[in-house]
């Protein structure tokens, strides 16, 4: 069964997928953070979703209007065709590549960008990166519906 | 021997005679006796596993640890019987707000759980197929020299540091420990990287080597902290997400993604040890501003030579050609900008934002901020 993208569906699908793969993400270590996803359309809301990850596992998915940054810990935020393109370079490579790595798209803000209130919060982004790369990584064992054009479609709340 | 026992045991008759009861089944059992706390304690959170958190209980907690740590002066562990006898080791720190930091043992925890490997978990194999352009391989080679001298003082610093606390300080010592592997681990990843461009090792870099000294000669465990932890790997982990970025494979980036873990927990520690110190010592903002003045000055004169600069711009340009060669220079000095205006975040968070005005390095941001504003690269 296919998932669109961005979705709150996508997301507990990457939850469920990071549950089933519990033994490999407990090697990689404990992942304590809570941050956001923001998908950034031309036209309309952007779409936003909060992730809470604790121990070993994604523990909640929930999709939100908007983000209290002294509240989480970051947010990463970028526009719809870079977030279709990330994921379907993951999709591509079954994982993604030098590109698309989050902390290259995400390092000088180009691609995307971190936002934060505490840069000892935001640190977490770095402190789990591996984690989290993988996270996302599961997206290369989902079928995605993707938007038919990325710069005109109007994302749903 | 720089220590000798009070006591000659092998010529001691009441210990030997005491000894050979025991053998006889003639108990003492005094210790069965003793006045601790009794407790048994369990996980708050089960999947979490018996944290050092879950300890933290009356006596045997650290949320109670007085400041000035008198009575244990000891190997004892914390809570335990302290009877007459015990010896003096003489610990260089026993005041708490000199080493503690909050999350000290939510630091360690993590530490423990994501350990990795650097023979097995870092895809050599894949990197062995790569080959890379020899201006590239040479620049990475010089990079990689750079990191494993540096990683190699961050190993020493901690290790020589764990033996001269208090052994109250439990959760600190631990958290070294985990800090100890770490490093290690670095220096041995960027080792085994560089002895595998065909490059082999490349130069050592003497202003890089001065900073390391200073730290390793820190006259102090909070000013050793400032150094290396807060100041140190704060620059060093946007250094180590740069050269993710500039990585020139998925598996060298895979490699600097599992060491930037290390490193942010590093920083995480010493930033909230700051916090710790800024909110319970805060006389001591001063003596941080002087600190600091030193370590900047090391920051820049280690992390800013042309060792470590002109590997970056010729990773970051991709080449050695004029047109490489300016495109890296302009990618390093952005590097460079956001290195030291990280550094002045956190220090705005720590409760030092004053540090901007009497900083050296923060003009050398602004110097780095005008010629990329010159050269059209920032608005």
């Amino acid at each position: 069964m296919s998932v669109a993208f961005p979705s709150l569906a996508f997301f507990q699908a990457l939850q469920t997928l990071m549950r089933q793969e519990e033994l490999r993400f407990r090697r990689l270590g404990f992942v304590d953070t809570t941050f956001g996803v923001e998908v950034l359309a031309s036209h309309g809301a952007p779409w936003r979703c909060l992730l809470t990850f604790e121990v070993f596992e994604c523990r909640e998915v929930a999709e939100v209007a908007s983000f209290d940054l002294t509240e989480i810990d970051f947010v990463l935020t970028g526009d719809l065709a870079t977030w279709v393109e990330t994921m379907q370079n993951i999709k591509q490579h079954g994982g993604a590549d030098a590109a698309h790595s989050l902390n290259t798209l995400t390092h000088f803000g180009e691609r995307m960008r971190v936002l934060y209130d505490d840069p000892d919060n935001r640190d977490k982004l770095f402190r789990f990166q591996e984690s989290l790369q993988q996270f996302f990584d599961l997206a290369g064992r989902l079928d995605i519906d993707f938007p038919a054009t990325t710069t005109t479609v109007q994302l749903s709340a | 021997m720089a220590y000798l026992s009070t006591t000659d045991f092998f010529e001691d008759q009441n210990f030997f005679d005491r000894w050979r009861r025991n053998l006889k089944g003639d108990l003492d059992l005094s210790w069965m006796h003793t006045k601790t706390e009794k407790l048994a304690a369990t996980p708050e959170n089960p999947r979490r596993g018996l944290t050092l958190r879950d300890l933290d209980k009356n006596g045997y907690g650290f949320s109670e640890m007085p400041e000035f740590v008198r009575d244990n002066r000891s190997f004892a562990p914390r809570g335990a019987e302290l009877p007459d006898g015990l010896p003096d080791v003489q610990a260089a720190v026993s005041q708490k707000g000199e080493v503690w930091a909050y999350n000290t043992e939510g630091y360690y925890e993590e530490a423990m759980t994501r350990q990795w490997n650097a023979t097995l978990d870092v895809p050599w194999a894949e990197m062995a197929k790569a080959e890379l352009p020899d201006e590239i391989a040479r620049a990475y080679a010089q990079l990689l020299t750079f990191l494993t001298e540096v990683e190699m003082i961050a190993t020493d610093v901690p290790a020589e540091w764990m033996g001269k606390l208090n052994n109250n300080f439990m959760e600190v010592k631990n958290f070294m420990a985990t800090q100890v592997m770490d490093e290690a681990r670095h220096a041995e990843v960027f080792r085994k990287r560089a002895l595998t461009t065909g490059c082999g090792l490349m130069k050592a870099s003497p202003y890089n080597e001065m900073s390391l000294k200073q730290i390793r000669d820190a006259d102090s465990f909070a000013e050793m902290s400032l150094a290396l932890h807060l100041v140190g790997e704060g620059v060093v982990l946007t250094l180590f997400r740069f050269s993710e970025y500039i990585a020139p494979t998925d598996a060298d980036k895979k490699m600097f993604r599992l060491i930037m873990q290390d490193e942010a927990r590093h920083v995480g520690y010493g930033v909230q040890h700051l916090k710790w110190v800024m909110r319970h010592f805060p006389e001591k903002r001063e003596v941080i501003h002087k600190h600091l003045d030193e370590t900047e000055n090391m920051v820049f004169g280690g992390g800013y030579a042309l060792e470590v600069t002109e590997p970056f711009i010729i990773l970051a340009g991709k080449g050695l050609k004029k047109e490489n060669i300016e495109q890296g220079a302009k990618i390093t000095a952005l590097f460079q900008m956001k290195q030291i205006e990280e550094y002045f975040e956190r220090l705005d968070k720590c409760g030092l934002s004053e540090r901007r005005k009497r900083s050296k390095l923060h003009n050398a941001l602004e110097f780095t901020r005008a010629a990329l504003q010159e050269a059209g690269v920032l608005a």
